[in-house]
């Protein structure tokens, strides 16, 4: 049994969001990542627990900049809270205006944590005798914790908050991705305009490197200790089936799997080449991935000019693939044919995008 | 642009209930219950002490993947297809595993003491691996099982990821992208962490008690297990046909869903449009047992489905299984398919005093052997997303 494998059509860029070390914009983002003005400083997320760890962190929202009701922003994740701030801004930009009950929302995230302050009420109320005592845990150790915590838990919240706060209530689907997965939302979207599920779709990606369980994990996995850059950010591609001016297109997704890093990025390479881009835009998930993805640079690329997103933005994880699509957006609203990303995560898989002025 | 039919062909499952899926069905069947009082650790005094919990071997801290390779098996041993590697996806529904209870409260005490303790020295000895623990690698696992090279995806959607899942994997077989799908999803969520963050929303039974569309009830109570299906372009062999899914949002609340009910509604009408059906003969309800979700699933089932609801019957499993969150979309999924292939509606378990709020024709005590042409099953997740997906006989 087999049948022809099939990709979706392009879809036109209507606009876009994002929250990034760059702030809440992606127009100028290209630029400033070329022009090595954004760069790494010491975290003050994770100051109290690992002082001078460098990290490229989002700035805070200015005055009036964040529409979100302080009582809802409570209960959101740090990466939550970015997803619905680029939602919000990718909406606007793209002129999707009130009816948004038929907009789809695909979203590639990660693990969604809570703060670590409130599993110190927990562990203070239910420690006897230096240990934890799951009696002592249920009588005290609950009545002491934020009721609020579980909304921080919860991954597919990064995605909901978002949705509520914008009245985005159409098809959708939240990928857990270290990378490859904000593809999937990608194509997802293009697949969800093609077949008419939606005319108009929001995707991307939305994830913290900076939250202390994630980075613990990440100091586990020895990426940190062989230079990855912890980041943050999210930011969202607003797509239509058809509008009259469009930013871009987004000419098609590919997802690469295998144990050959190279190979996998081949078979991406395969599916949106052979026309050659303008720019390479790049998101890889720690030096190794960085390796693999000059390497590939010099191969079949040679010559194609190189932006390095997570050099400037650090590792936004399920946010970096999407970071570096609308940096690839601002070039070529700035004047490139085509803009090629591509990211390889931690999973082994590659994942590509290509941007264009129009489809080709 | 192609569009290809999808059949189910093998299924499989774990639950307390059962190690496989028939196992299962034969008790679902029966009216039992897999709700009892946790004993896998000290649940006194926590809002809600029973669940649908399996039994692990001490000391396991990765729970999802031995239980999604088993449905797995299980569910591969019931088909014939055959298909290279790179036609062959995985689509999982599951959320984060979680390292013991004692590792996070170790990883909690070490950041509280900051930087006297360097955390980061000892970070692999407070918390399991990154790769091990996301979803991801649920998904990464099982196509690792099948040598599946297709498409792979970890759908995180809380109570809808399965059925998401579901429907990723038709879509795919309907795109073209590969020919066969391990579709499903696994929950392994009864430990203290979770139960905390449960009943800290105020959502599980302080009666220990799941009674799905009952007028006692109160919350749901959690299970454990996992549920995989084998979709296929393959028409031989297959138990039913998947012919349509439905998504939307509420875009309404955090954990209360739309009191209109009208994003659950749309879900369910988008399924049957694309089934091309007005209405369907069975429908496995989410039927969380919170006094919330219920009526208002009811109000849009009864909305949905108009004058066809006087022939159709409806049921959620779990009464029985309680709520497996990531996994849940897929036991519900595999109800469906269980009426249509086999004729067997299974009862709501723990129903006993129907609430009005809920009229519905529910199957109550033990299950119904009737030809059942076409079944409906919904999956709708806190944050208000939802899922609903349609089978018809193959």
């Amino acid at each position: 049994m087999t049948g022809p494998s099939r990709r979706p059509a392009p879809a036109a860029i209507a606009g876009a969001g994002a929250a990034s070390a760059y702030g809440f914009r992606w127009r100028g983002l290209a630029r400033a990542v070329g022009e090595g003005a954004l760069r790494p400083a010491p975290s003050t997320q994770l100051a109290a627990t690992h002082p001078g760890t460098l990290s490229s962190e989002v700035p805070p929202v200015a005055a009036g900049g964040d529409r979100t009701d302080p009582k809802t922003r409570k209960l959101m994740s740090r990466a939550a809270h970015l997803a619905a701030l680029a939602l919000a801004q990718a909406l606007e930009d793209a002129g999707f205006g009130d009816d948004r009950q038929d907009i789809g929302y695909y979203l590639g995230l990660g693990a969604s944590g809570g703060p670590i302050e409130e599993l110190h009420a927990i562990l203070r109320a239910s420690a006897a005798a230096g240990r934890l005592d799951l009696h002592r845990f249920a009588r005290d150790g609950l009545p002491a914790t934020n009721p609020l915590l579980a909304f921080h838990l919860l991954n597919n919240l990064v995605l909901c908050h978002g949705a509520i706060a914008a009245s985005v209530g159409g098809p959708n689907a939240a990928f857990h991705s270290r990378g490859s997965g904000t593809f999937l939302a990608l194509e997802e979207a293009l697949w969800a305009l093609q077949e008419g599920s939606c005319a108009r779709a929001v995707a991307g990606g939305a994830d913290s490197a900076l939250h202390l369980g994630t980075f613990v994990e990440l100091l586990g996995e020895g990426v940190v200790s062989q230079g990855l850059v912890p980041g943050e950010g999210a930011a969202l591609l607003a797509l239509a089936r058809q509008v009259e001016r469009p930013l871009a297109m987004l000419e098609g997704c590919a997802i690469g799997r295998g144990e050959d890093p190279e190979a996998a990025l081949a078979s991406v390479w395969h599916v949106l080449g052979p026309a050659e881009p303008d720019w390479l835009v790049i998101a890889p998930w720690g030096p190794p991935a960085r390796r693999v993805l000059e390497a590939f640079a010099r191969g079949p690329l040679r010559g194609v000019p190189v932006l390095d997103l997570t050099a400037s933005l650090g590792d936004g994880l399920a946010a970096a693939p999407a970071l570096a699509c609308v940096a690839a957006l601002d070039l070529v609203v700035g004047g490139a044919r085509r803009a090629l990303v591509l990211a390889a995560g931690i999973d082994g898989a590659a994942g590509g995008a290509m941007l264009s002025r129009r489809a080709t | 642009m192609i569009r290809r039919r999808v059949f189910v062909h093998g299924v499989g499952a774990v639950t307390p209930l059962g190690a496989g899926w028939q196992e299962t069905v034969a008790a679902l069947s029966a009216g039992r219950s897999a709700i009892a009082p946790i004993d896998h650790f000290d649940a006194r005094g926590f809002p809600c002490s029973v669940a649908a919990s399996l039994a692990f071997p001490e000391g396991t801290e990765e729970r999802r993947i031995p239980l999604a390779l088993a449905a797995t098996r299980e569910a591969w041993a019931g088909t014939r297809l055959e298909a290279a590697p790179e036609r062959i996806g995985v689509f999982a529904g599951a959320e984060p595993g979680r390292p013991r209870f004692e590792r996070i409260v170790a990883l909690a005490r070490a950041a509280r003491d900051g930087g006297a303790l360097r955390l980061g020295d000892q970070a692999s000895a407070v918390l399991s691996r990154a790769s091990q623990a996301s979803p991801a690698a649920v998904a990464s696992r099982l196509a690792g099982e099948l040598g599946a090279t297709g498409p792979v995806a970890a759908i995180s959607l809380a109570c809808a990821s399965a059925a998401v899942a579901i429907a990723e994997g038709a879509r795919a077989i309907s795109r073209g992208e590969c020919d066969v799908a391990l579709c499903g999803g696994v929950g392994a969520d009864v430990d203290p962490l979770l139960l905390a963050g449960f009943a800290l929303l105020g959502a599980l039974s302080e009666e220990g008690r799941s009674c799905p569309f009952d007028g006692r009830r109160d919350g749901f109570v959690l299970g454990e297990g996992a549920a995989f299906a084998v979709l296929a372009a393959e028409r031989a062999g297959a138990v039913a046909e998947l012919r349509g899914a439905g998504r939307t949002l509420d875009a309404h609340h955090l954990t209360a869903p739309d009191p209109t009910g009208e994003g659950a509604a749309r879900a369910m009408r988008l399924a049957l449009g694309e089934s091309g059906l007005a209405a369907v003969d069975y429908v496995q309800a989410h039927g969380t047992s919170t006094p919330l979700n219920d009526a208002i699933e009811a109000k849009a089932i009864r909305r949905v489905l108009g004058p066809g609801l006087a022939a159709a019957h409806v049921s959620s499993v779990k009464g029985a299984l309680g709520h497996t969150i990531a996994a849940a979309g897929a036991f519900g999924f595999l109800c469906a398919v269980e009426a249509v292939a086999r004729g067997t509606i299974l009862p709501t378990a723990g129903l006993v005093q129907p609430d009005p709020e809920c009229d519905l024709p529910h199957v109550t005590d033990r299950a119904l052997s009737r030809r059942v042409e076409t079944a409906m099953s919904n999956a709708f997740a806190f944050g208000g997303a939802n899922c609903s997906l349609v089978v018809a006989r193959a």
